[in-house]
């Protein structure tokens, strides 16, 4: 991760009327708050938003552009964050957006360990978005309203006779469309252990490493090591038959292909789809530079990625829950005087008490 | 994301603290005559108080006319969706929040303990979602189907809608489901033990006549479905068991599929696991190999004590839980007549028989089985008996009709360890006290 040491300097705005200065009409308006909080989906594992919202890893955002930035009841912020601003400033429209291209850089020190929203587009919906949540979590009714509006404003189609509609030659019931080319593409993204699927590409350990950094250490760890339940990405080599085995990519994924093909499809959470090929390249060597498999320089191409096999890969065995006794179905289960004695109590639930409280 | 694996660690008990007389399930002709003269008499427990209630006073609530005997309720216009009566809050589903890193990829968990019958109510479907809820609106839909076929298609749910379609009913049952009870007894209740469970009647079409319409090549032989949120879940599948039974259902209990289990459409894979099921289903790829995804490598494998793991292990095998009484379901009549009530399934095929133990396992009886019985769907038991208000240790042992017998914990630890996380089918105990209350324990 590169640091900037320069300070962090915002301009001390009044917080004034701010939807109504940044968007003209409603319907821009709606949309900049519709897109925005969908975007704000991936703020929201840390920062909880809407009525009954709470602080979680970070304060909740509640009206954040009317409250004093870095003093919230109830929420310990990073001294970094709190030496980065001046005492009485609130966010505005411009400092917000300036901070949240790189919060990491911005305020070196902020617990906020994300990477940041490059798009300049993106960050403006996302406060549009926090702009129209009031201190009680509830959406501006004007914001809902225009988003409502927008909605019905559907065009009606006039309908079409029936007996002009053509029908396709393929199949059985001759429904559905031919899939073109382009659409197939666009969505085939599956790779297999013998590389079907991959893409055409490269990527190295080293940049690998700045991608893990900013865009997948918040949970994953620094070293791959998982923070609070997210998964653990490296590591436990040789644990699968202790007490608590550490199942990672190393110690027990059977295949490299699904590391690419995972990162690719659902990663990083909550912005899916974002990497490139070769950032996805990139991230899968650093991963198996993580645990240990390679070299800080190597690089993983579509041309050397078959290569390479992963530990664990011959410890999975197929199904043979059939072999076990009780499977047989030859045995008629006993029904009277099965087992000795009285039964006692062995294990209990209510020792460890992990049961939701239900009231 | 995260899944079951980091349960926290059991602490072991010694075991004799209560040991006591387990209950004979006989109760004598005069005893019964005996108990339920005692009721006509007047006397009842009172479940809040544990008084004794004296019925030589007439009840208010009988002797005077109630505002709801009175006054006009709501209109029809009130409840245009309408929803359980407000005594029943306590009927939801339930998350147990350590389980998982983020709400968004987590499960809860559908009360079985306040349902009866084998349908479970939509609302109550436990979810298990890997990157939250994906609302799409069914215009924006497409099911597209490539790979090796003759010709790639696409379809919208209109399409859907034109195929020959069936009505089945199936359990859907997590294959985490029971997961934290490998290593002893944790959760206090069916719901948290046992509530990765649900049973629906699904509308669909069959998977094989969408699969004629693009054409499989000879040289297909797994099947890729993948989903449209943003988890893209993705599972291989079997092209035999894709020609067998799968449906792409687009109703649950006659209505939409809920946006939590996949609207517009999700993927039935009748009797095997619950992640199988993609829901938003946005692809059916048609391969020669298996693709091994992520949650058919990392997750939904099974480790074995020996550190071998286990895997494309689809079926669910035979199981029953008792629901009630159950540790969020007590008994709260004291003594005399009761109705023992649990589910039971099995992913082969229909459950023949259900044995009840009142003494943890010692003694077996055959429960009542009442409802429908369809391959591959819940059924209901019963078992009903008086209580003479001794403790009791219930265990329920399902039989399905090829035979196969729902096994001890004990048995199944001795083949597997306690690290599978899945595939957990073994015989529950629930422990009642001679209050009615109600523990999950296990017992040697």
């Amino acid at each position: 991760m590169s640091k900037l040491k320069q300070p962090f300097g915002f301009a001390i705005f009044k917080a004034a009327p701010l939807l109504l200065l940044i968007f003209g009409s409603n319907a821009l308006f709606a949309n900049d708050v519709e897109k925005g909080e969908k975007l704000y989906r991936q703020c929201a594992g840390c920062h909880q938003v809407g009525p009954g919202a709470s602080h979680a890893f970070g304060p909740q955002l509640n009206g954040v552009m009317e409250r004093v930035a870095a003093k919230v009841e109830g929420y310990d912020f990073s001294s970094a964050f709190t030496d980065a601003m001046a005492p009485d400033v609130k966010w505005n429209a411009s400092s917000l957006s300036a901070f949240l291209e790189s919060p990491m850089t911005n305020i070196p020190g902020t617990k906020m360990a994300f990477p940041g929203v490059k798009s300049e587009d993106d960050r403006a919906s996302i406060i549009a978005y926090l702009a129209a949540v009031d201190v009680d979590g509830k959406l501006a009714t004007t914001a809902e309203a225009a988003i409502s509006a927008d909605e019905s404003n559907t065009e009606k189609q006039p309908r079409v006779l029936a007996a002009d509609v053509e029908i396709p030659t393929h199949g059985v019931f001759h429904l559905g469309r031919v899939a073109l080319a382009e659409e197939v593409a666009a969505w085939d993204i599956d790779v297999r252990p013998d590389g079907e699927g991959l893409p055409k590409g490269s990527g190295d350990a080293v940049a690998g490493g700045i991608i893990y950094d900013a865009q997948c250490a918040a949970c994953h760890g620094d070293f791959g090591e998982g923070t609070g339940r997210w998964p653990v990405l490296a590591g436990g080599l040789g644990t699968l038959t202790d007490e608590r085995p550490e199942k990672t990519i190393g110690s027990y994924w059977p295949y490299l292909s699904t590391v690419y093909d995972y990162v690719r499809r659902a990663m990083p959470f909550g912005n899916a789809r974002s990497l490139s090929d070769d950032d996805v390249y990139s991230v899968t060597a650093y991963l198996m530079y993580l645990n240990d498999l390679v070299d800080e320089d190597f690089e993983l191409t579509s041309d050397n990625f078959v290569e390479f096999r992963l530990p664990n890969e011959e410890n999975f065995i197929t199904d043979n829950r059939s072999e076990e006794p009780y499977f047989s179905g030859a045995v008629e289960p006993c029904m009277t005087d099965c087992i000795p004695g009285v039964a006692t109590v062995s294990q209990r639930a209510r020792v460890l008490d992990v049961t939701p409280d239900q009231n | 994301m995260t899944d079951f694996d980091n349960d926290p660690k059991p602490i072991k008990t010694t075991a004799n603290e209560l040991n006591k007389d387990v209950i004979k399930n006989t109760v004598s002709r005069r005893s019964a005559i005996k108990s339920g003269l005692a009721l006509m008499g007047g006397t009842a427990i009172a479940a809040s108080t544990g008084k004794i209630a004296n019925a030589n006073t007439p009840d208010p609530l009988i002797t005077e006319v109630q505002d709801w005997n009175r006054y006009l309720g709501d209109g029809v216009d009130a409840r245009p969706y309408g929803m359980p009566s407000q005594f029943e809050k306590d009927a939801v589903r339930r998350d147990v929040a350590w389980l998982t890193a983020d709400a968004k990829s987590s499960v809860n968990f559908t009360p079985l303990h306040k349902l009866e019958g084998v349908i479970t109510p939509n609302g109550l479907c436990f979810e298990r979602h890997h990157g939250g809820i994906a609302e799409i609106n069914p215009t924006d839909h497409r099911l597209m189907i490539n790979g090796l076929v003759d010709t790639p298609l696409v379809f919208t749910l209109e399409d859907l809608k034109r195929f020959p379609r069936e009505n089945k009913v199936y359990f859907l049952e997590c294959a985490a489901n029971s997961g934290m009870e490998w290593r002893g007894a944790q959760l206090n209740g069916c719901q948290f033990t046992h509530g990765m469970v649900h049973n629906v009647m699904y509308t669909g079409v069959p998977l094989k006549y969408l699969l004629a319409e693009a054409g499989v090549k000879t040289a297909g032989k797994w099947v890729l479905p993948e989903g449209g949120d943003a988890s893209h879940m993705t599972r291989s599948i079997p092209l035999e068991k894709c020609l067998d039974d799968c449906l792409v259902a687009t109703h649950m209990n006659g209505e939409a599929l809920r946006p939590e289990q996949g609207y517009p459409m999700r993927l039935v894979v009748p009797g095997w696991e619950g992640n199988m099921w993609v829901k938003w289903l946005r692809r059916i790829e048609i391969g020669d190999k298996p693709w091994h995804q992520r949650e058919e490598t990392s997750k939904y494998t099974d480790l074995l004590e020996d550190g071998l793991a286990r895997r494309f292990t689809w079926v669910m095998d035979v199981k029953s839980v008792i629901t009630n009484p159950s540790p969020q379901a007590p008994i709260n009549h004291g003594k005399g007549h009761t109705v023992l009530s649990g589910l039971a399934w099995s992913g082969h095929g229909k459950v023949k028989r259900v044995d009840v133990s009142i003494d943890g396992g010692r003694n077996w009886k055959p429960a009542r089985l009442d409802g429908p019985s369809w391959s591959r769907s819940v059924h209901r038991f019963y078992y009903d008996f008086n209580w003479d208000g001794s403790e009791m240790f219930l265990q329920s042992r399902a039989v399905d009709e090829f035979g196969h017998v729902q096994p001890t914990k004990d048995a199944l630890r001795a083949e597997r360890g306690v690290n599978s996380i899945y595939h957990n089918n073994s015989i529950q105990t629930w422990h009642i006290k001679p209050d009615g209350s109600a523990e999950n324990v296990e017992v040697s």
